[in-house]
């Protein structure tokens, strides 16, 4: 289990780093934290001819609060700078929670958001953040700048809209509305595994947000769950929710215990999020 | 073969400078090439965190991190804890509480206990045993590994 | 039993006591010495091409490319090896076993998926890997065989064509009236069992470094065996080279559990590439190569019935058995050691006149199974305590009723068991009694009583087993292989420095051997703990020895320890009476002094040691002439070996809507007879239940139907990590001393045994109001789920 030999590049900037993508037909990967791309690359799953390193570009990490009340974090910020960001933890405390839950300290030692939003696990925590709280996810490629809506980010299992030589350079998430509740709930046989599946929302009033994950071949906004729950409460939102997801069959799970774990993990992250709104 | 690239590397105190191939992995790069060895290799997939080690402070899978890219970095091992003849306090609680018998996954288990106590209040043990759960042993069944750690906490806190 | 030769109880305990082991220091500080660690001048790296076939004929390879490779220096095919090394089979004097060549490299056809096909040797893993993806090989698919109750019918394909069938072994045991037991029964139950195939994963993959010495002619295997010995003894005849010049090491080694007590293919290969290279060639398992090669564990189908009278006593129980036991009989222990255990075992510790029961061993296209922690036993206890509950159900008993009117008692034994094993002394009923009393056996009740009212699903679970460890001649483990694991070799001797070494035919994996055998060779010499070197795992240091397998260490290095440290001692003693002057029944040994008692007369060992060796004169020629010299080696047999009882209680809670299994409460209670370190001991019980959990809950080699391993990764077999392992509770009961040297009894494999009847009984006492009864591990909340829904949808 070694890794095929590839070329390795240090990009010094953004810029760098997109000219290098740019100039390699696609074919050249940028390598962040590594963490999910280091295991396909020594279970020789992936072949890569280039890497593109941009580890050290400057400017490219760090959370801080936009004019708006909401946070840009920066796509080279590791996963345990968000756990332990005071900021995240006051505005995004849903956020805050979600990050304990990914893997374990060394990973979220290295790994990135930009990372993992564009390695894009449809079972993984983050990627469903981004659709939970209404993230714009900006990239920059050769020619142009844009800012993606995150529930538009998200095409397939490992798949996303950026183009081959277009690089997530930051995460901005708008603000909350006051007094919004939350509720997290995840279901892995063993601690810090991948979700099985995975239940995220934000209530405000009648309103909710709903996102969930490992129960569908991308992270996804319920939207059909979020419509029944303002209408119906709880119950019905999880038997829209349950209807509305396309689990698949997997080691951990059959499509049928997903859409099972999804309702119940709906009820219960809606019922918190309930609460604490009143709170 | 693709071109090799130099690097430079603070282990333990020590700046080593190589010239290696970019797919090298860092846990190959400690063993192999600085003969470090007491950094194990478990599963080269980031599961079983026997090569845990800190980069810059903070605990990662040596694994799955390139050689590369520990250039310019400082890297602390399992030797920088203290040796057979002089035992660091973590080392030491270990081996007062029986938290390792076959030793391989041990080293893991010190790098990542290591950054735990620095990060954590680990309050109770359930935060203790959330905080290994990433280090898998297969010899003690976590118990005494939990015992020791708690006990470096409380040392930690004055306890 | 004649009581145990005992040990002076006046001088100072060392057995017994919480010495912190003499191995962590070297393993806390990383400068302990794996197999992975070794590196040597000139050293080549081997890696394997595998098959990715389950079942196939090799029509062509082509390794050009690969040889052509820069950095590639030697490519070897199955026919290649087949001509360096000999062809070897476990064989066994058992009726109705059929063995098989296993070839260290496929020739002509692949039988599983992760079978070597081609080695490559080059100058580095890195450039051995990238050889292996230029290896060409055109396979012609052949028909697999997935389900070993296909696999085993007449009209099966043959998986070896020279044999009759795909039943690799077959073996029946009748006892009593079983027929006339079920007939008279007022209650019976009976099921299809399914204990699936699990994998050892020791954290520390299998490997080996060969060195072969061009001037000695001879090769040295630094491997991460169990077994040093008996992989020396069939290197000697694969490779028609004598003892001497095969030498097999196994240093530090990262956990065992049974995986590592097999002769692998890759050993063979390292070996041959290293002595027609002359160069050290080194061979480390990847985990991907380790999930799909390493000996796997278990997996069977039994199907069981037991009958009851209305107060609960066992009146018969039948068993029919199949192994899958992969594709090949696994040396050395063949395809027999696993089911055939589980049929012995069946009866477990209970009162059982008429058994019935039938094993068959059959072949089919997977990874070989061989030993794994347990053996046999976690599937024979998890089928008959299953049993136990399913019938005390029927006629409304505590499950903790039922085992203490059927458990042997005190007064019956030596009991022999309804499969012909005999039970020594050992403490059934107390570790029942104690394990209730332990837990709060009748509050849990109450407890669970008043979760249930609130809708939670709460169960106890209860599993007792009994398990013969340290055996001995009487009964080799795997009854008629040619080898002998009945006996085990110690020697003590004290150099002309002073120091004291033990060496032994077992190897250590992580049990603290080094501790607990200086622990016993230190108390009976008389010297301190940390002046006893101890030498494991290396054919060189005695003449014969197995290894460490089959919850043996304790019992066999102890008693050997013993043994030869007497025997020392009594030259010591001998010597000292000359020196100091005085009879040798007045001489007194200990922390590595000697002297006379009640005077101030003495010496140390070391001085003694110089007398002897160093100092001509002062000890006569004709003394020197009759002991020779402070060193002695003893073969210890204990002849039938020794009972190892235990009860094992949890509580568990499941998630009434996630079907997690949550485990609140764990204790074990066992007679390991005399414990010579709690601290070890406890930790062997901790390590063996936290594998029994993973067995319960969540570890299973998957296969998809054409043989693929679905599981070749630790994101796909899932062990449990500290947040799945409770903490529990260990308790020692020493009740009688069995009759071993030291009275030592076997634990390394008791937490194992109980943990996945235990876990089981207690899930299905949790589901009892939806009357699911657990038939098949591990209960994945897949499987609960499946279960629940059925239940609710019926």
């Amino acid at each position: 289990m070694k890794p095929a030999p590839f070329a390795y590049v240090r990009a010094a900037s953004i810029e760098d780093a997109v000219a290098a993508l740019a100039a390699s037909d696609g074919l050249a990967k940028v390598i962040a934290g590594g963490q999910s791309l280091v295991p396909m690359l020594n279970f020789r799953l992936v072949d890569v001819p280039l890497f593109v390193d941009i580890n050290g570009i400057e400017g490219l990490s760090g959370v801080e609060e936009t004019p708006g009340g909401g946070l840009r974090i920066g796509a080279l910020t590791r996963h345990f700078e968000l756990e332990a960001s005071p900021l995240v933890r006051d505005r995004y405390p849903v956020l805050h929670e979600a990050m304990k839950h990914v893997a374990h300290l060394a990973i979220r030692n290295r790994g990135t958001i930009g990372g993992s939003l564009s390695h894009a696990d449809p079972a993984a925590e983050l990627p469903a953040m981004s659709v939970l709280l209404d993230a714009n996810i900006a990239a920059t490629g050769p020619t142009s700048k844009r800012s993606i809506a995150a529930q538009d980010f998200f095409e397939a299992p490992l798949t996303t809209v950026l183009a081959p030589d277009e690089i997530v350079t930051a995460v901005e998430l708008p603000p909350l509305p006051a007094g919004a509740g939350w509720g997290f709930e995840e279901f892995s046989q063993r601690r810090g595994d991948f979700a099985v599946a995975g239940v995220a929302a934000v209530v405000e009033q009648d309103v909710a947000r709903i996102a969930v994950f490992g129960v569908h071949d991308t992270p996804l906004r319920a939207v059909g769950a979020e419509q029944a729950f303002a209408s119906g409460g709880v119950d019905s939102a999880v038997d829209a929710l349950r209807s509305e997801i396309e689990p698949s069959d997997d080691l951990h799970g059959s499509a049928d215990y997903r859409r099972h774990l999804a309702g119940v993990l709906c009820k219960r992250a809606l019922e918190v999020a309930s609460k604490r709104a009143r709170a | 073969m693709m071109d090799r690239i130099s690097i430079s590397v603070t282990v333990n105190g020590t700046v080593h400078t190589a010239e290696v191939e970019p797919r090298l992995l860092l846990a190959d790069f400690v063993r192999e090439t600085l003969d470090l060895t007491g950094t194990h290799v478990g599963c080269e997939h980031g599961v079983c965190g026997a090569c845990t080690i800190l980069m810059n402070g903070d605990s990662v899978r040596s694994c799955l991190t390139l050689a590369v890219q520990a250039d310019g970095a400082e890297v602390e091992t399992v030797e920088s804890l203290g040796d057979a003849e002089n035992l660091g306090p973590l080392q030491k609680a270990f081996r007062d509480h029986h938290a390792l018998q076959c030793g391989f996954c041990t080293p893991g288990m010190l790098m990542t206990a290591t950054d735990m106590l620095r990060k954590y209040s680990l309050e109770t043990d359930d935060d203790i045993r959330d905080g290994l759960s990433g280090n898998i042993c297969r010899c003690t069944g976590y118990q005494h590994i939990v015992d020791a750690v708690r006990a470096a906490r409380d040392e930690r806190d004055g306890r | 039993m004649s009581p145990p030769d005992d040990i002076d109880l006046t001088r100072p305990k060392l057995v017994g006591a919480k010495v912190v082991r003499r191995e962590d220091p070297r393993l806390l500080s990383g400068a302990g010495n794996y197999v992975a660690d070794i590196k040597r001048h000139g050293m080549l790296h081997m890696a394997f091409r595998r098959s990715d076939h389950a079942h196939a004929a090799i029509r062509n390879i082509d390794t050009k490319a690969a040889l052509a490779l820069r950095g590639v220096v030697a490519v070897y095919t199955g026919g290649d090896i087949a001509e360096m090394a000999n062809p070897y089979q476990a064989t066994s004097r058992m009726k109705n076993y059929q063995a098989t060549f296993i070839p260290p490299l496929a020739v002509g056809r692949v039988r599983y998926v992760g079978e070597a096909v081609v080695a490559v040797v080059a100058e580095s893993r890195y450039v051995a890997e990238d050889a292996l993806a230029l290896i060409e090989i055109e396979y012609e698919p052949l028909v697999v065989l997935i389900d070993p109750e296909e696999a085993l019918k007449p009209d099966a394909l043959k998986l070896h064509d020279d044999l009759d069938s795909n039943i690799l072994a077959e073996r029946e045991f009748i006892r009593g009236e079983v027929d006339e037991a079920f007939e008279n029964a007022a209650a019976t139950a009976g099921e299809r069992f399914h204990f699936t195939r699990t994998t050892p994963v020791t954290i520390e993959a299998r490997a080996a470094v060969v060195e072969f010495d061009k001037g000695g002619r001879s090769l040295t295997l630094h491997c991460t065996t169990q077994i040093p010995g008996i992989v020396r003894d069939k290197l000697s005849e694969i490779f028609d080279l004598p003892g001497p010049r095969i030498r097999v090491i196994a240093p530090d080694v990262g956990g065992g559990f049974g995986g590592k007590t097999s002769l692998y293919s890759e050993e063979i290969v390292a070996c041959a590439a290293s002595r027609a290279l002359e160069k050290p060639v080194k061979w480390v398992s990847d985990r991907m190569e380790d999930l799909m090669t390493t000996g796997h564990a278990f997996d069977e189908v039994v199907y069981a019935d037991i009958a009851i009278a209305e107060d609960g006593a066992i009146l018969g129980l039948k068993a029919d058995v199949i192994g899958d036991v992969g594709a090949y009989s696994i040396y050395p222990w063949t395809a027999t050691i696993e089911p055939v255990q589980v049929v012995s075992f069946m009866p477990g510790p209970y009162r059982i006149e008429n058994y019935a029961a039938r094993v068959r061993s059959v072949a089919t296209n997977k990874t070989l199974t061989g030993a794994y922690r347990g053996v046999g036993r976690p599937i024979s206890v998890f089928v008959m305590d299953r049993l136990l509950d399913m019938a005390a159900r029927k006629i409304g008993m505590d499950p903790m009723e039922i085992r203490r009117r059927n458990l042997i008692n005190d007064n019956e034994f030596p009991y022999k068991a309804a499969s012909g094993l005999v039970w020594d002394k050992s403490a059934f009923q107390a570790c029942l009694r104690e394990a209730a009393d332990g837990i709060g056996y009748d509050e849990l009740r109450h407890e669970q009583q008043a979760a249930r009212a609130e809708g939670r699903w709460v169960g106890i679970g209860v599993a007792s087993y009994a398990e013969l460890t340290g055996v001995g001649s009487r009964i080799a483990v795997a009854p008629g292989m040619p080898i002998n694991t009945g006996t085990e070799t110690c020697n003590v001797a004290i150099d002309s420095t002073g120091a004291v070494t033990a060496s032994f035919g077992i190897a250590s994996q992580g049990q603290g051997m080094e501790t607990t055998l200086a622990q016993v060779v230190a108390e009976v010499l008389g010297v301190k703990v940390e002046d006893v070197d101890v030498i494991l795992g290396d054919t060189s240091a005695v003449s014969h020895g197995t290894g460490t397998y089959a919850s043996r260490g304790a019992v066999f290095g102890g008693g050997a320890g013993t043994l030869a440290a007497k025997a020392v001692r009594e030259k010591i003693v001998r010597v000292a009476g000359h020196l100091l002057e005085a009879a040798e029944e007045d001489i007194e040994t200990g922390d590595g002094n000697v002297w006379v008692k009640g005077t101030d007369r003495a010496m140390t060992v070391r001085d003694l040691a110089r007398a002897l060796y160093s100092d001509m004169g002062r000890v006569p020629k004709e003394m020197r002439d009759e002991i020779d010299n402070l060193e002695a080696t003893k073969v210890y047999d204990p002849f039938f070996g020794t009972t190892t009882a235990a009860t094992h209680m949890c509580l568990v809670e499941i998630d009434a809507e996630t079907y997690k299994v949550e485990i609140g409460k764990y204790i074990v209670v066992e007679d390991c007879g005399r414990v010579i370190n709690p601290m070890i001991a406890d930790g062997q019980a901790h390590g063996g239940v936290a594998q029994g959990i993973g067995v319960a809950l969540m570890e299973e080699v998957i296969h998809d139907d054409s043989g693929q391993v679905l599981t070749a990764s630790l994101v796909d077999y899932v062990v449990p990590s500290a947040v799945e392992v409770p903490s529990m509770d260990v308790i020692h009961v020493e009740a009688e001393l069995p009759g071993t040297i030291g009275g030592f009894r076997g634990l390394g494999e008791g937490g194992t045994i109980g943990a996945p009847a235990c876990i089981a009984n207690a899930i299905s006492d949790a589901l009892n109001p939806l009357g699911i009864e657990i038939t098949e591990i591990p209960a994945t909340p897949e499987r609960l789920f499946r279960l629940i829904e059925a239940a609710r949808n019926s």
